[in-house]
């Protein structure tokens, strides 16, 4: 991912690298605080999905624009400074234009400051790579995080609630397992499922 | 097993201490030292037949079945040797159902005795290499999530015949009633003198209070604890040290004030106390190797047990102290390292 | 001079894009904050309106009341008036903060204009436990509080939930307990405080 070329095929490939062989869940492994704490249902996790692309985009654009104006020694204190102004932006539109959301995230919201897939990006492509391999890994890498969350948000809330996007799917029969909308049923999911990638993944990549 | 092949050979051999390794192969299998716990849970499972009747055969069967059937699908799908012959699926099913109230429902305890094995055993890589007792980590996520039904206690039949039915939800009505620990804590709480767990100390022995289906006979699993004892299949460093603690912690209590805890022979009379003692705290997988290591598990289950049934908010603890002891198992035998002969012990 | 000259080479995009996101922030700021206001204004409105069934609008009318919480803590919260179609009082309400099984609860309480019975009460934010604590927001709970005499209120397990007493759902004492709590504990100053000033 370190070439400037900006032909069709690598595009393409950034953009699948981020959805499956190097999903920031599933794969890097990062960004597990959102993972873990907002997936009780699909709709926060949605949102929380939505939120981290816009940041990653932005974010990964004014890096990539910036990046040969760069000093080594403050580039961290720049990639923050960054991230930070449009998370603040995410929070403040979430806060008026979704507030009962924007409730339901909490603190999570704000700290998606901290959520190291931004950083890592930052770091490894938008610093190196030019505007449209950046935003394209970007995009990539916002979508795979969102599908990984909304997956563990789909097994939990069918499971905790018997419903999907709130809406009824299960029998009138099921009762919901309270355990998985609480952090346990986080962890359990999330470990079987990163099994379960894994077994997919065997002895490729 | 490993310990209790450890242990056989202290004790033919007094004065030579053998470590974890190396050993000197002699034949005791898994399936034997299972089929001995399988032998010491009958008396339990036999007064729970008698004072809960169908529930009692519907849930045990249920639960082993499930396991055995979840344990033969795991290891299909992880492309692993069949393990069903080391029998440690009947056990965890067989100490799963012992330690479900009466009424579960039969899916429920599909789930349980499912997650039993899937993720408390087979994830982890199969019987060995397992972190928590799988009958307690299910138990813990049925705990967790059907809160209402796994606190909903059928009365033994022995008192009211007229047994609920067995039915998809069940519900809180006459046929139920709270544990004698449950009992207790309300009294206490309302300040009333919590003397009704005294006065049921005899019921208790025999098992004719409201609670899980093999946790309400104390002689029961007296029985069973000393046939596994005299068996040597269990030592007795863990069941003492709980036993111990328990009367230790609930006596100092119960010394400091009267109206405010009850007796410690209660305590050790009731709820999961013995079933854990000699069935789960004991499992040889996730309890320490060393004796020294023993004591202060079983040292750390009482006093745990005892922390949350006196200060915190449930009235039965022995559950979640096993699975916090068994998360701190590894750092024990850490710990407890023995020094080989002449030599500083490795880091 | 050569100092401040190595100083600002090094740090001038820092120092410049700081001035640009603090000016995106103002403006994004700027632009949305009415309505945050609005929508927390919203939030409350509905609630209220959902409690007293007559609501029409609703203004603060006492300011920074103190409540003597826990541990000698003073809580400041702000009594409403409620009033009707007609623009007669149909009942107070104030925001009641107080801590529960996991998390501070926040609920809104309302009481009849004489401060008499309660009126009801809901959830403003809370994180109990799902299953078990969440639901002092359901109906059955919460219907208990409609209609129950303005006073010390009592959490009980078993018996009948009259006079003050109101039952406790089934594996969640302590978030009851808690909500319980917080009504004991804001009602007498809010009651005095009304009466002070001669509202109804």
């Amino acid at each position: 991912m370190t070439t400037k070329t900006t032909e069709g095929p690598i595009l393409g490939q950034t953009f699948i690298a981020g959805l499956w062989r190097e999903n920031p869940v599933f794969r890097l492994l990062l960004g597990m605080c959102p993972t873990l704490a907002v997936t009780a249902a699909v709709k926060p996790a949605l949102t929380m999905g939505l939120s981290v692309i816009f940041v990653l985009v932005c974010s990964n654009i004014v890096v990539s624009l910036m990046r040969n104006l760069l000093k080594p020694h403050l580039r961290i204190l720049m990639f923050t400074l960054t991230i930070s102004t449009f998370v603040t932006i995410a929070d403040l539109f979430l806060r008026a234009f979704q507030p009962v959301m924007s409730e339901r995230l909490g603190p999570y919201v704000p700290l998606i400051i901290v959520n190291c897939i931004i950083i890592c990006r930052a770091e490894a492509c938008a610093s190196k790579n030019g505007l449209v391999v950046s935003i394209v890994d970007a995009v990539g890498m916002g979508i795979g995080f969102t599908l990984a969350l909304c997956v563990l948000a789909g097994v939990r809330e069918l499971l905790s609630t018997g419903m999907i996007f709130e809406a009824k799917v299960m029998p009138a029969w099921f009762v919901p397992w309270a355990a998985m909308s609480m952090p346990v049923g986080a962890f359990i999911t999330l470990g079987l499922l990163l099994g379960l990638v894994n077994k997919l993944t065997k002895g490729k990549s | 097993m490993r310990n209790t092949e450890n242990e056989m050979e202290e004790t033919r051999f007094e004065n030579i201490t053998v470590a974890p390794a190396p050993h000197i192969s002699r034949p005791v299998w898994t399936y034997q030292v299972m089929t001995d716990v399988i032998i010491g849970l009958v008396p339990a499972m036999a007064f729970a037949g008698y004072y809960f009747r169908i529930h009692a055969l519907i849930l045990i069967g249920t639960c082993v079945i499930s396991c055995i059937v979840t344990e033969w699908i795991c290891n299909l799908i992880l492309k692993r040797p069949n393990s069903l012959g080391d029998f440690s699926a009947v056990v965890t099913g067989i100490i799963l159902a012992l330690s479900l109230p009466p009424g579960l429902p039969v899916w429920a305890a599909v789930i349980g005795s499912a997650f039993s094995i899937a993720v408390g055993k087979m994830v982890f890589g199969g019987l060995g290499s397992n972190i928590f007792n799988p009958a307690m980590a299910g138990r813990a996520f049925l705990a967790a999530s059907f809160g209402m039904m796994m606190t909903s206690w059928t009365v033994p039949a022995t008192i009211n015949p007229a047994m609920p039915e067995i039915s998809a939800v069940n519900k809180i009505d006459a046929r139920t009633q709270a544990t004698p620990l449950a009992w207790s804590k309300m009294a206490i709480k309302r300040k009333e003198p919590a003397d009704v767990v005294n006065e049921q100390l005899k019921a208790m022995l025999m098992g004719e209070v409201g609670g899980c289906l093999g946790e309400t006979s104390a002689i029961a699993l007296l029985i069973g604890g000393l046939y596994l004892l005299i068996r040597k299949t269990i030592n007795f460093h863990i069941p003492l040290a709980v036993l111990t603690s328990t009367f230790v912690f609930a006596g100092v209590v119960y010394l400091i004030n009267p109206q405010a805890y009850i007796q410690p022979h209660a305590h050790l009379l009731s709820g999961g106390m013995l079933l854990c003692t000699f069935f789960i705290a004991t499992d040889p997988v996730t309890a320490p190797l060393t004796r020294r290591g023993m004591w202060i598990f079983g040292a750390g289950v009482g006093t745990i047990t005892m922390l949350i049934r006196v200060v915190g908010g449930y009235p039965e603890g022995v559950m979640y102290s096993i699975l916090l002891m068994n998360a701190v198992t590894p750092l024990i035998d850490r710990l407890c390292r023995r020094t080989p002969a002449g030599g500083k012990p490795s880091v | 001079m050569s100092k401040i000259r190595y100083f600002i080479k090094q740090s001038w995009l820092l120092i410049l894009s700081s001035f640009c996101f603090g000016l995106l922030l103002a403006i994004a700021n700027a632009a949305w904050y009415p309505r945050i206001l609005q929508n927390e204004k919203e939030k409350l409105n509905k609630l209220i309106v959902g409690l007293v069934s007559d609501a029409n609008d609703f203004q603060i009318v006492i300011e920074d009341v103190n409540i003597p919480g826990e541990r000698g803590k003073i809580i400041k919260t702000d009594i409403y008036k409620v009033r009707n179609a007609e623009g007669k009082t149909a009942g107070f309400a104030f925001v009641g903060i107080g801590s529960g099984f996991a998390d501070k609860i926040k609920l809104v309480i309302t009481i009849d204009s004489k401060c008499e019975k309660f009126l009801g009460f809901d959830v403003l934010s809370s994180n109990e436990t799902p299953g078990f604590g969440d639901k002092i927001k359901e109906k059955e709970f919460r219907t208990q509080f409609k209609g129950i005499v303005a006073g010390n209120l009592e959490i009980i397990k078993a018996g009948e939930a009259k006079n003050g007493k109101v039952m406790a759902i089934s594996g969640a004492t302590v978030s009851s307990e808690s909500v319980v709590k917080i009504f004991n504990i804001y009602i007498d100053k809010i009651t005095q405080k009304i009466q002070e000033a001669g509202l109804d």
